[in-house]
């Protein structure tokens, strides 16, 4: 345990013997760099010239990284194998990075464009002074419905979402209808108005019809539509009663 | 020493100088004994096993008759059945296939195989078993909660995933990302003790080529894991924040990006179903080795191109993604590298071939379970081909096709994979022999039904069928007589195959209790394992008496010796 | 209530100790979950310049003050490494005090910084933006908090004499946490 030199041999580290490292000066590189680093958008800024800030923060950055690596994590005394991991795993982020870019970092490419980040960049550059975004709080149903540029029809969801089944006047002869069994409801026709109400018109298209004792082949909708919609949806219904 | 039906663990005790941990039913549940730690994954990847085929059963009954009330089960509401099919899918790969063949056999044989007395890291070792313990109760918990289970789908798309008004599982989804993430965090820790283990505390004399392929296997798979599962990582979270506290990381209206969830979750999806498959076929080619009586065609072969299949893994992860709405020339890159990576696997294909030509052949159990993962395996990947055309998956994505063709890789994988395994190192863990006869009756009536299970669903997928449908009576052309048929046929082959499964269970426990002793070595086979006693006591061999290694792993058929077999330990 | 330390732990076929070894690959799979994550926040903020905004609202000075803060702990923590190589354990279980010292400095600092920030509605679904920020910089705090738990344990062993090797080890651990800010400190407060 004697001796003041700076590798005595305790262990069979597998260290390349004899590194001698003035970790303190290392230190000191590192905190001119830093200071570099938080100087540079100034200069950037003085200058006019961006792509300093950029140097500085990321060039910096990078060296920084290599003398925290190499010296104090004795990356440059380790086995080549060590340093063969590391540089896979940084490959590989480039890779996905490379790889996943075109589609998320892009808004348009060949053949497509992504409407609703165009817009969210263009909200945000042309509208809010706070910055704060858009719809910070809302639920899920609200911004399904406010998707829809147009509004929001009964009649178009009923057509869009309830028609396949139920037929486009209502009338339970959908094309995807003809092979339930039971046929999805009838709202021309007064046997099917015996004994239900608006109510439970309500319940059925939210929660689904097995929840009032009818056929879960009536799946429930009620993540599509606010409640006031959902209102608008069984006044339509109610719309298709005869008489 | 009697056996009794619950002292299964023998501990011999005796001359060996290894401090014993607690004893009594403590030992079981505080050990830090890689062979216990083995079991403990091994049998709860077997009790999901039989949850998520029981979760197969009740969705695929209500497939063939829609409407009816499954016995065991009762009528099955379309939420339900979204739960069914997304927790079938995760139990499946993340707490079947991963700890059987990566946690259960990679903890009991890497040690043993290269003559170490435990992993490198015991209570690491334990505690990955307790954070995988945790991922399967929050896993379970996540069915039973207000809302139930999860529906989305193992792969959990936003915003689907996201939004609690859209999968109307609010509790459920949450708690299934949590158990998912937790099973990571556990593989995580478990990959560290087998990479280490294996790179550093091998037996002197055991150079890197004298270890056998699924030890090999086994531990590029734990790389291949480490190096995918982070970014999705990173993305779970991101995920969870979105359900649970509202962020909008994957909602484009708020700057975020679905697809970006697709391409996280893809970038590990793909190199995951490596992270399975590089096991199974390690487990296949140890055993066909054995029972050929011959040496593997090409080790370095094998070795070579399983490293090579695992980058080329890192590259073709988009082929999941090529009709969501990716940039089309990214779908042409992604086309290229999936075909090119059929080949390794492919020149595996050959040396198995090549090593079983010329072999003095041994139909046992085990052997019949390598053979046919090489046959099922094939056409699963040949399928994949298909799939892999990104102008063929704009018919084939989402259809029974992809299926099917999963299917024909996921069962080898996780359930022919599993059985070789456990067949074939039964009478190391347990120190009896199974029952042959049982075994093949079992074999039988597992792949038989397989086939008559996944064939038709082939033909329903090339006929348009979707996935992830609850009810195919909404689609009339879908909808008709002959298509039911199939899909009645593949239901009642899969009641088959259930059925057959009792055998194995009779045959496992039979055997266990009153099966005939083993001795060290019953299949004659060269690797360090079956150097010591069955099972292995504490510290795996006397610490004076460890092994030393002379020679690679498959020297069989040598003709310089009598015995068609070399041990690995036994000096020249 | 643990069994002696296995045979395998001595064993060194690459020549790399075994606790080093294994610190190496921790560092690979969290290069990959750190890169995901901020792979992935570098796509959207070059995707989306009207984050630029939300961006101008971190506090430079408070995030130079914990980039130096944690550079000085990285250079405490090599300097424990140097004196648990000479054996001595007291100076090396003083110097991890130090750099423990650091990590709760960062933290303090930290929390000072975000109570400051959603005071002002900068919450963590405010902007996307700023959901990476919390996000990615949370992420990072945790495994600052993790580290230094780890350090603690470390250092009482080593004042004790015992496993002087691990200081080294939680050394690189601590080195990759700092490695990582370093990152950290330009994309969210220099070029945002």
């Amino acid at each position: 345990m004697s001796g003041n030199n700076e590798h005595n041999e305790h262990h069979d580290d597998g260290h390349g013997g004899g590194h001698h490292v003035n970790y303190f000066a290392i230190y000191v590189a590192l905190v001119v760099l830093f200071l570099i680093s938080v100087a540079g958008p100034e200069v950037g800024r003085i200058t006019g010239l961006p792509w300093i800030t950029l140097i500085t923060a990321f060039g910096i950055a990078l060296v920084k990284a290599n003398l925290v690596i190499d010296n104090f994590m004795h990356l440059k005394w380790e086995k080549r194998l060590m340093k063969w991991l590391l540089t896979t795993s940084v490959l590989l982020m480039v890779l996905m990075v490379a790889g996943i870019s075109p589609d998320v970092l892009n808004h348009e490419g060949n053949n497509w464009e992504n409407l609703a980040a165009k817009e969210a960049t263009a909200r945000g550059l042309g509208g809010d002074d706070h910055g704060d975004g858009d719809h910070a709080e809302e639920g899920g149903a609200a911004e399904v419905a406010e998707a829809a540029p147009a509004g929001f029809s009964a009649a178009g969801s009923f057509g869009t979402v309830c028609a396949t089944c139920h037929g486009a006047g209502g009338q339970g002869d959908g094309p995807a209808g003809m092979a339930l069994d039971p046929k999805p409801a009838n709202f021309t026709d007064p046997a099917f108005w015996e004994g239900r109400d608006r109510a439970r018109i309500v319940t059925v298209i939210r929660d689904g019809a097995a929840v009032v004792g009818g056929s879960a082949l009536m799946a429930p909708w009620g993540a599509l539509y606010t409640p006031e919609q959902l209102e608008e949806m069984a006044d339509y219904v109610m719309s298709l009663r005869p008489n | 020493m009697a056996d009794t039906a619950v002292d299964v663990h023998h501990d011999h005790h005796g001359h060996d100088d290894h401090h014993h941990g607690p004893t009594g039913i403590l030992k079981y549940i505080w050990s830090t004994d890689h062979k216990i730690i083995a079991m403990q994954y091994l049998f709860t990847g077997m009790l999901m096993a039989i949850i998520g085929g029981y979760m197969a059963y009740v969705f695929r009954m209500q497939l063939a008759f829609p409407g009816i009330s499954v016995p065991g089960f009762g009528q099955v509401s379309p939420g339900e059945y979204n739960a069914l099919i997304t927790n079938h899918g995760s139990i499946m790969i993340f707490w079947v296939a991963m700890p059987v063949l990566i946690a259960a056999f990679g903890n009991y044989l890497i040690p043993l195989m290269i003559g170490a007395d435990d992993m490198v890291f015991p209570r690491i070792n334990r505690l990955s078993f307790q954070v995988f313990f945790l991922s399967v109760i929050v896993l379970m918990a996540s069915l039973f909660v207000e809302g139930g289970g999860f529906g989305g789908a193992w792969t959990s798309y936003p915003p689907l995933s996201a939004v609690a008004e859209y999968n109307q599982t609010n509790l459920g989804s949450s708690l299934w990302l949590i158990a998912v993430a937790l099973e990571f965090v556990a593989f995580l820790l478990g990959g560290i003790n087998f990479i280490t283990t294996l790179m550093n505390s091998r037996a002197p004399g055991m150079k890197a080529y004298d270890i056998p392929l699924v030890a090999w296997m086994i531990v590029i798979a734990s790389i291949l894991f480490m190096l995918s599962v982070g970014p999705l990582v990173a993305g779970a979270v991101m995920l969870l924040f979105d359900q649970t506290l509202g962020t909008g990381f994957y909602d484009p209206a708020r700057g975020g990006d679905p697809i970006l969830w697709q391409h996280l979750f893809w970038f590990f999806g793909h190199p995951e179903v490596y992270v399975v498959l590089l096991p199974a076929i390690g487990i296949t080619v140890d055993v066909i080795a054995t029972f050929a009586r011959k040496k593997i065609f090409g080790y370095k072969m094998v070795l070579y191109t399983a490293v090579a299949t695992g980058v080329l893994s890192f590259f073709v992860w988009a082929h999941h993604q090529f009709i969501a709405g990716i940039d089309p020339r990214m779908a042409n890159v992604f086309t290229v590298t999936t075909l090119l990576i059929s080949v390794p696997i492919a020149e595996m294909c050959f040396v198995i071939i090549a090593t079983l030509y010329g072999g003095s052949i041994r139909l046992t159990t085990p052997m019949l379970w390598a053979l046919a993962f090489m046959a099922e395996f094939l056409i699963g990947g040949v399928t994949g081909i298909f799939l892999g055309a990104s102008g063929a998956d704009i018919y084939f994505h989402d259809t029974y096709f992809v299926l099917a063709h999963f299917h024909y890789t996921f069962f080898p994988i996780a359930i022919i994979g599993s059985f070789c395994a456990f067949t074939y190192w039964f009478p190391k863990m347990f120190g009896r022999m199974m029952n042959d006869t049982l075994g093949k009756i079992h074999f039988w009536g597992t792949i038989i039904p397989f086939n008559f299970i996944f064939i038709p669903l082939f033909v329903l997928g090339m006929g348009g069928q979707h996935r992830r449908i609850y009810n195919f009576q909404h689609f009339p052309e879908l909808a008709t007589p002959e298509m039911f048929q199939l899909r009645q046929i593949a239901t009642i082959s899969l009641l088959i195959m259930i059925a057959f499964q009792l055998v194995f269970f009779y045959n496992m426990i039979t055997s266990w209790i009153r099966g005939e002793k083993a001795g060290k070595n019953p299949w004659q086979a060269n690797t360090l394992e079956w150097t010591t006693e069955s099972p292995p006591p504490h510290g795996n061999w006397p610490l004076d008496r460890m092994p030393v290694v002379y020679r690679g792993p498959y020297e069989y058929g040598h003709p310089d010796r009598e015995e068609d077999y070399w041990p690995q330990d036994e000096p020249a | 209530m643990a069994n002696a330390k296995p045979l395998a732990t001595l064993r060194s076929a690459t020549g790399i100790p075994t606790g080093r070894l294994a610190v190496w690959w921790v560092l690979a799979s969290e290069v990959v979950i750190f890169g995901g994550l901020l792979g992935t926040y570098i796509m959207h903020r070059l995707g989306h310049p009207e984050w630029a905004e939300a961006a101008s609202h971190t506090q430079t000075w408070i995030g130079a003050i914990n980039t130096f803060v944690l550079l000085t702990s990285s250079f405490t923590a090599v300097l424990a490494h140097q004196a648990a190589e000479k054996g001595n354990g007291k100076e090396a279980a003083k110097l991890l005090g130090f750099t423990i010292l650091g990590a709760l400095t960062f933290l303090v600092i930290k929390s000072f910084e975000w109570a400051n920030e959603i005071s002002h509605g900068y919450t963590i679904t405010a902007n996307t933006f700023w959901s990476f920020y919390y996000t990615a910089a949370g992420l990072h705090a945790l495994h600052v908090i993790a580290g230094a738990i780890i350090m603690g344990v470390v250092a009482v062993d080593a004042y004790r004499g015992r496993e002087l090797h691990r200081v080294e080890l939680i050394g690189i651990y601590w080195h990759f946490v700092d490695v990582v800010w370093i990152f950290l400190f330009p994309l969210l407060y220099i070029a945002k």
